[in-house]
């Protein structure tokens, strides 16, 4: 193209500020939350917003954990895994067992979940999608599968452990005492080393994400799996490193989730599975970065949400908030533009 | 020719334009597929549109058809703007297409397909289909009639009771064909309708287009690459090169014109051989 | 919460019958619910997650309307109709626009919140349960008594004089009715999607633009796909209340649209009378299993009848997706 030509269309007034939104949207998402916080604030005083606040980054951790792991699936397979949530619960039991039943140390309780959890997303690869695909199965075939997965696994767990809720061994009471003093807000110290964990992996996923070739790889199969293939990537091989993160991340995300809020029962992972898919298409699908802060506006909405309206709303408002998401920017934040 | 005296040039003729097109854009992203195109079509006259890849030329198809929805500029058919308007819209007004990669339904069997095309029936709206029992039986009739004559023409007759999914490529192309000339349009948009066709169909193709052309008055408007259908059976061509029209006029005229032959020498060589193949074909007749 | 299937009889008079007739009310409820979901998945490529939200608000709004406000059934259940296609005008208004899959998440949603106000709307649903016993009376009677009404007419009309008056046939009627609607309303569907409108339902589903370049509003017919299968939602939900003589939210879960979903790739995508033989194999499952006596406690027992539908409904669509009477050429969806 010659310099000085004229590159697409010419924009007026009004059209300029509408494109810049289009492209600018996580600016603009951010400055809902923000004008959204001041008016809660206004509205509530700082004190209670705070607390809010506080909650509802906690709930964000966990929920970005398992925002991760949906959003990379559905973005580099195409797959609606409907199965995830129970992804989240069967890792939250594995570690009950170790943990309760076993009475194995917390610590190794976890990873015994991450690592169970990890190793089920592999057998689902390996027995279920990858013939499926060689198969050239359509999205409904897989959609309907992935459905018929949930409910298995949900009801396994059932079958295994019934339908009444456990808990696990870990500590709900104490407080955080140099944080109740420095802010005045309270956190649990449970909640709290759910947010630090929840970070430091995230962190690490975002590192391994960018800086590896492995993670290279991924990102390129999320752009367009078709030619990717075709730069000699070894798309088996990273589909099921894909898989592994996936399953493991959810297993991490259904032990945070219950150690932050006491109960396990066979439907807990389902619970969040729509908040889940809100904040994945929040973030835009096959982000990673997008589900992590997709993540954290959904917690937050959710928690500041009880300023206003009673707390049995705080589910069904993130629901609007998905539905809101759709209508307006159905690309999420961060859009289809760049995968991370 | 710059874009300005193109226009001026068509309008010339003294003939309506059945569709005009000035300074429409059309970006995706950081890509301007389409960069501020200025062209008309001239009411019954078959037009090709042509140029290197990557010119924009399916994606002005889409813009026009309402596919997609230009940033910029006016689109003007029958002397109506169509606008961003919605693509079921267009098609009633008499404007149909077909698609680069054919959409002919699979899943429905070969004459469904036909019979899809009809137009105002009153068996496809709710309401009419239930106060209006008869008068949908008689429009399904008339449909069926009109359906075979044209699956005739098109050597399709006989699969009429099979699956779309059944036919071969070309086959499958020409039932996307007589299924758009189901609708009685005023103006059909073809994107390459002679790429996987043999050349006797390909043939009887361009023959019915000419008649429809001169007994019905029927504006086409196509896609092409192969230069000689271009060159003998187009009563016009418009030239896009990087999402602009370069040319317009008699194929006579667009041979010859340096910017035409500027862009292609942009393209690879197989191309810029078939031109000049075409232009010696052009020239020798 | 899988605890219990929603059955309105006890076990106390089980007899083969009476058990049976059970199975065939469930099974023709859910094939009312089944139809719809064939209309838009079989027949227009509208992946509609949410047809429990429809039922629920059919089985509500009916019981709403004839409890608290007083109207008889033929008032209150045409308006019942009326208010779940006003749900489904604004859940398809405002999403059918989206692409397949997110279409299917946002039917999800919606449904999902349709759940949540039952349950929450204290004043509107009764009890934080969300659960109307509509058997309660208040001065405008029970919502049943129109029900019992037409009840006894077949019982004494119809079912005495062949001497099937034993209480193992009490819930006769109701099977009758519900299975006569049932196929009613397939043979009705049959018609519609043969008809011209019926056609361009089917092309909308292998590809919309196809349809569009043809003159077709592709967006009105995926809408009027979704009212009508919103209707026969409504209408499933009605039985259900009849059945039960209570409705809580707990009935509308995503796991029963699930089930419908099970019913319909069982029976066979774009067979509607597939539907009918899809819902009745399914029930007959789940309910039939319940003989096989297993050593396992009630939720278990439940729990394992659910992971052998969820591993049907894995290995029909992997090996046979066009299920029992669907056809292999039609099984396209435009991706």
């Amino acid at each position: 193209m010659e310099a000085g030509q004229l590159t697409g269309a010419p924009r007026t007034g009004l059209g300029s500020v509408r494109h810049w939104a289009n492209e600018n949207p996580a600016w603009v998402a951010l400055g809902i939350m923000v004008l959204v916080a001041i008016l809660l604030i206004a509205g509530e005083g700082l004190q209670e917003w705070g607390q809010r606040t506080v909650n509802g980054v906690v709930t964000g951790s966990y929920l970005a954990l398992g925002a991760i792991g949906l959003t990379l699936v559905y973005g580099i397979l195409k797959l609606v895994n409907f199965a995830h949530g129970d992804m989240l619960t069967f890792g939250a039991y594995i570690a009950f067992t170790f943990d309760v039943t076993l009475d194995v140390p917390l610590v190794l309780a976890v990873a015994a979940g991450v690592l169970a959890t990890a190793a089920f997303g592999i057998a689902t690869e390996l027995i279920m999608w990858r013939p499926m695909r060689k198969k050239k199965a359509g999205m409904l075939q897989l959609l309907l599968m992935a459905l018929g997965l949930a409910f298995v696994l949900r009801n396994m767990i059932q079958f295994i452990w019934g339908a009444r809720p456990r808990q696990l061994d870990s500590d709900r009471t104490s407080t955080v005492g140099w944080f109740e003093d420095l802010t005045g807000l309270t956190i649990g110290t449970t909640e709290l080393y759910v947010v630090i964990v929840a970070f430091v992996v995230l962190l690490g996923v975002a590192a391994m994400l960018r800086a590896t070739s492995a993670g290279r790889q991924m990102r390129a199969l999320a752009d367009n799996f078709d030619l990717a293939e075709t730069t000699g990537i070894d798309t088996g091989r990273i589909v099921l490193l894909t898989w592994i993160l996936s399953g493991a991340l959810a297993g991490l995300a259904g032990i945070m989730l219950v150690a932050a809020s006491g109960g396990l029962s066979p439907n807990t992972g389902f619970f969040i599975l729509l908040p889940l898919f809100a904040a994945v298409v929040l973030g835009g699908i096959g982000n990673a970065y997008g589900a992590l802060a997709g993540a954290m506006v959904i917690g937050l909405v959710q928690e500041w949400s009880t300023l206003v309206f009673a707390p049995e709303w705080k589910v069904a408002v993130s629901f609007l908030v998905l539905i809101l998401v759709l209508l307006v920017k159905p690309d999420g934040i961060f859009g289809k533009e760049r995968s991370l | 020719m710059t874009d300005a005296a193109g226009a001026l040039e068509a309008q010339s003729h003294q003939k309506q334009q059945a569709l005009v097109i000035r300074d429409v854009y059309k970006s995706f992203g950081g890509i301007h597929a389409v960069n501020g195109a200025t062209f008309s079509v001239r009411d019954g006259s078959i037009t090709a549109l042509i140029g290197p890849n990557g010119a924009g030329k399916t994606t002005l198809f889409n813009l026009v058809t309402g596919f997609y929805k230009p940033d910029a500029g006016a689109i003007t058919y029958d002397e109506r703007s169509i606008f961003r308007k919605a693509p079921y819209t267009i098609a009633r007004r008499g404007m149909v297409r077909t698609f680069q990669i054919t959409k002919a339904l699979s899943a429905m069997p070969v004459m469904d397909n036909m019979l899809l095309a009809t137009s105002k029936h009153p068996g496809e709206h709710l309401p009419t289909l239930f106060a209006r029992p008869l008068a949908s039986r008689a429009r399904e009739k008339d449909a069926v009639e009109r359906a075979n004559e044209l699956l005739d023409t098109f050597n399709l007759r006989a699969k009429a009771d099979d699956y779309a999914g059944t036919l071969s490529g070309g086959q499958r192309k020409l039932l996307e064909l007589a299924r758009a000339l189901m609708t009685e349009p005023r103006m059909v948009l073809l994107d390459e309708p002679m790429a996987g066709i043999n050349p006797t169909l390909g043939r009887r193709l361009l023959e019915h287009m000419e008649r429809l052309r001169t007994e019905e008055g029927v504006t086409f408007l196509f896609v092409e690459h192969d230069m000689d259908v271009v060159m003998n059976h187009s009563d016009e061509v418009v030239v896009m090169a990087l999402g602009k029209v370069i040319a317009q006029g008699s194929p006579e005229h667009v041979r010859g014109d340096q910017k035409v032959i500027d862009a292609y020498l942009g393209m690879d060589e197989a191309q810029a051989e078939e031109l000049a193949k075409a232009q010696e074909l052009r020239g020798d007749e | 919460m899988i605890e219990s299937l929603p059955i309105a009889f006890s076990f106390d008079f089980l007899s083969a019958w009476d058990f049976w007739i059970g199975v065939g009310i469930l099974a023709g409820i859910y094939g009312i619910f089944a139809l719809g979901l064939q209309l838009n998945v079989g027949f227009t490529g509208v992946l509609n997650f949410g047809q429990a939200g429809f039922m629920a608000v059919g089985a509500y709004s009916s019981i709403i309307l004839t409890v608290e406000v007083g109207l008889p059934f033929y008032l209150s259940l045409p308006l019942s109709a009326g208010i779940t296609i006003i749900a489904a005008l604004i859940i398809g208004m405002s999403s059918l626009r989206l692409r397949a899959d997110y279409f299917s998440i946002a039917t999800i949603a919606f449904s999902e919140i349709i759940r949540d106000i039952a349950q929450n709307s204290r004043g509107l649903t009764g009890g934080n349960q969300g659960t109307i016993d509509i058997e309660l009376s208040n001065d405008n009677g029970f919502y049943t008594d129109t029900w019992y009404d037409a009840s006894d007419w077949i019982q004494a009309n119809l079912l005495d004089p062949i001497g099937l008056s034993d209480s193992q046939f009490s819930d006769l009627p109701l099977f009758l009715v519900i299975w006569t609607v049932l196929c009613l309303s397939a043979f009705a569907l049959n018609r519609l999607i043969r008809s011209p409108w019926g056609r361009v339902l089917r092309a909308i589903r292998e590809d919309e633009d196809a349809a569009r370049a043809l003159g077709k509003n592709a967006f009105s017919y995926k809408l009027q796909s979704l009212c009508i299968a919103a209707v026969l939602g409504a209408v499933s939900g009605w039985f259900l209340a009849i059945n039960l003589e209570s409705v809580s939210q707990d009935s509308f879960e995503p796991l029963y649209t699930f089930l419908g979903f099970a019913a319909l790739i069982l029976g066979g995508l774009a067979s509607f009378g597939g539907v009918l033989i899809g819902a009745t194999l399914l029930w007959v499952l789940l309910e039939g299993m319940r003989f096989a006596d297993l050593p396992f406690s009630d939720d278990k027992d439940a729990a394992l009848r659910f992971v052998l539908v969820g591993l049907i409904l894995i290995l029909l669509m992997a090996f046979r997706p066009q299920g029992i009477a669907g056809k292999k050429e039609e099984m396209v969806l435009g991706d």
